[in-house]
């Protein structure tokens, strides 16, 4: 691992050109900033200065109306009931893609034969694009034709079939289940990258120390992956509580709104409701969320850096 | 990256157990007494059964999706359902190109993700190269700004950004996508790009230099082939990224001659239901096949790439 702080500078080999290190660094990352300052930092700007007015669709015009849409956000009953539905949904995705993960890292690190094909087989619903995700689930899970049910059904103490898509009270669920089927991969990509790096050295120790299978997991794997680990589910649990589109394109945040999370919120109210400013302030408060687990992330990487070296 | 090993080199398995059929006796005096191996072999038959479970459940709904693309609708909807097709149709996809535009939005995600991926490749090398090789203030704010983009999910900033899009005149237009995707997608190449440069020792570009090669010479001839793998896994990434968006197409494309693929394919079914079930699986057939193959091409890259880089700062 190279450290970040030894100086990497080519100065005095410099040749021709005429231009200045100094020059040359900030001309090559030049487009980049471009990039990021106008279509990442100005637009969240400017959804931090939306979110203090309020802005009629008709006239677009704003009026300064201070912290009102804060205090909406907590007035508004669909509103905090999102906000559950968001802990619910990012809690028990988090939970089973790591656990799942974790446990397939582990069977495809396990030295059977042909695992390199598993190995792929296994990841791929990671590339499958979200819409063909939905577009497959919402055709084996349909409610009259669908096959899920079929096998459901075939099932000798079962009687009722189960409306997949359309009961309130487990959509919630099976949405989550879908959603773990494209993500666990990630788990199992990042988690397998590190098992492999596990050095052979700390099991010879361990075994010569009379450790069996269940010590070796948890005195030797564990502690190497646990950096890789926690940072890899600070990710997931940013990125789901933030997804969109499986759970959208699957339920389209119904029925009654039972999988309307607080993305599809966003949404509906700047696109339904046509409020622009409670929807910024929605966001505001969401990307607060991820600002915080970002500098967790930060603390946690330069850590485990640090305890690595 | 020194502690990057070798995938064979370092395994649980091998300091444990032998092989089944890998002479077995020879490996057990070194290292197992027999009651151990004994005792081992039935478990490993657990875990090929875990294994092929695990396989079944990732993969059977594509399979599904696949035969079922086959199927006339009638077989699609009929009780009890078939495994494979009795009649093998290509039905489907020829209705799928009559109902909707599917020509045309695979035409448009081809050009948007090709061209995603050509920004995202050039203008991430020169600013990894950057990062890696000079330490200036604006470097680490730029390298902590990108942190914050990666971070910062698109449903958070769709509204500024429609408006943003719409004020530039590119509303309705396939190269606000190349540029929205290219602006999110960079912070992940410049993290995956940056380790390969930090990993690429700085003596072989003074040696192209005094060599007489020019700065960008030594780059371009010594440092970009080094980090290839680096800009593979970034480039088929990038690609599945812009192929398989959905959120900015859906909201910023209007007409249907710049519709992109997973809007196009949303166009085929809704809260009530679906015109046809083949024909939707016609489609995600056609939207997932060029993923398959690039992933079957650069798997390796791939996921070692993106372990790297996903997690690495």
């Amino acid at each position: 691992m190279t450290s970040p702080s030894t100086p990497r500078r080519l100065g005095r080999l410099r040749q021709g050109g005429g231009v200045s290190d100094r020059t040359l660094a900030l001309l090559l990352v030049l487009p980049t900033a471009v990039l990021l300052l106008a279509f990442s930092v100005y637009p969240f700007l400017q959804a931090a200065r939306d979110s203090l007015y309020t802005i009629p669709v008709a006239t677009r015009e704003a009026t300064w109306t201070g912290l009102d849409n804060y205090r909406e956000l907590f007035r508004q009953e669909s509103i905090r009931a999102a906000f559950g539905r968001t802990l619910i949904w990012t809690v028990s995705n988090v939970v089973v893609q790591t656990a799942l993960g974790l446990a397939i890292a582990l069977l495809l690190n396990a030295r059977l034969r042909g695992q390199s094909i598993a190995r792929g087989l296994v990841i791929f619903p990671y590339m499958v694009p979200a819409v063909v995700v939905a577009a497959v689930f919402r055709f084996t899970m349909n409610d009259i034709t669908g096959i899920a049910n079929y096998l459901w059904m075939k099932l000798p103490w079962v009687d009722e079939p189960i409306y997949f898509l359309s009961d309130p009270d487990i959509v919630l669920l099976v949405v989550t289940l879908v959603n773990c089927w494209k993500y666990t991969p990630f788990m199992v990509i990042v988690l397998l990258a590190r098992l492999q790096t596990v050095p052979t050295e700390l099991y010879e120790a361990a075994r010569i120390d009379g450790a069996g299978a269940r010590h070796l997991f948890w005195y030797v794997t564990l502690p190497w992956i646990m950096p890789v680990l926690l940072v890899a589910l600070l990710l997931r649990t940013i990125w789901t509580a933030n997804d969109f589109d499986v759970i959208y394109l699957l339920a389209f945040g119904g029925p009654l709104g039972a999988t309307t999370t607080v993305p599809i919120e966003i949404r509906r109210l700047a696109f339904s409701q046509e409020d622009l400013g409670l929807a910024s302030a929605l966001a505001v408060v969401m990307a607060l969320f991820v600002a915080l687990a970002s500098f967790v992330y930060l603390r946690l990487y330069h850590r485990s850096e640090a305890h690595l070296q | 990256m020194g502690e990057r090993v070798r995938s064979d080199e370092v395994r649980v398995q091998d300091l444990e157990s032998p092989e089944a059929g890998e002479s077995p006796a020879g490996r057990r005096g070194v290292r197992a007494t027999a009651s151990r191996t004994s005792r081992r072999r039935r478990p490993r038959l657990g875990l090929y059964a875990l294994l092929a479970l695990t396989i079944i459940a990732t993969d059977a709904p594509l399979v599904w999706m696949f035969l079922s693309s086959l199927k006339p609708d009638t077989e699609n909807a009929a009780y009890p359902p078939t495994i494979l097709p009795k009649t093998v149709t290509l039905a489907n996809y020829e209705n799928l190109f009559q109902i909707s535009q599917f020509g045309t939005y695979l035409r448009n995600s081809f050009l948007v993700a090709s061209a995603a991926t050509l920004v995202t490749i050039v203008v991430g090398l020169t600013a990894a190269y950057s990062l890696s090789r000079f330490r200036f203030w604006f470097l680490r704010g730029l390298g902590e700004l990108s942190l914050f983009a990666y971070m910062i999910p698109p449903i958070l900033i769709l509204v500024p950004i429609a408006r943003i899009i719409t004020g530039l005149g590119l509303g309705n237009n396939l190269l606000a996508l190349v540029i929205l995707y290219s602006a999110t997608l960079l912070p992940f190449a410049l993290w995956v790009l940056r380790s390969y440069f930090n990993g690429i020792p700085l003596d072989l570009e003074h040696a192209a230099m005094i060599d007489g090669c020019t700065r960008f010479g030594a780059f371009y001839r010594v440092v970009v082939p080094q980090a290839l793998p680096g800009i593979i896994s970034t480039g088929i990434f990038t690609f599945n990224a812009a192929w398989s968006e959905y959120l900015f197409a859906s909201t910023l494309m209007t007409s249907p001659s710049k519709t992109t693929l997973s809007p196009g394919l949303a166009l085929l079914f809704d809260q009530t239901g679906v015109y046809s079930w083949g024909v939707l699986m016609a489609g995600s057939v056609l939207v997932t096949v060029p993923v398959i193959l690039l992933f079957i091409v650069a798997q390796r890259q791939l996921v070692e790439g993106f372990g790297e880089g996903a997690l690495k700062g």
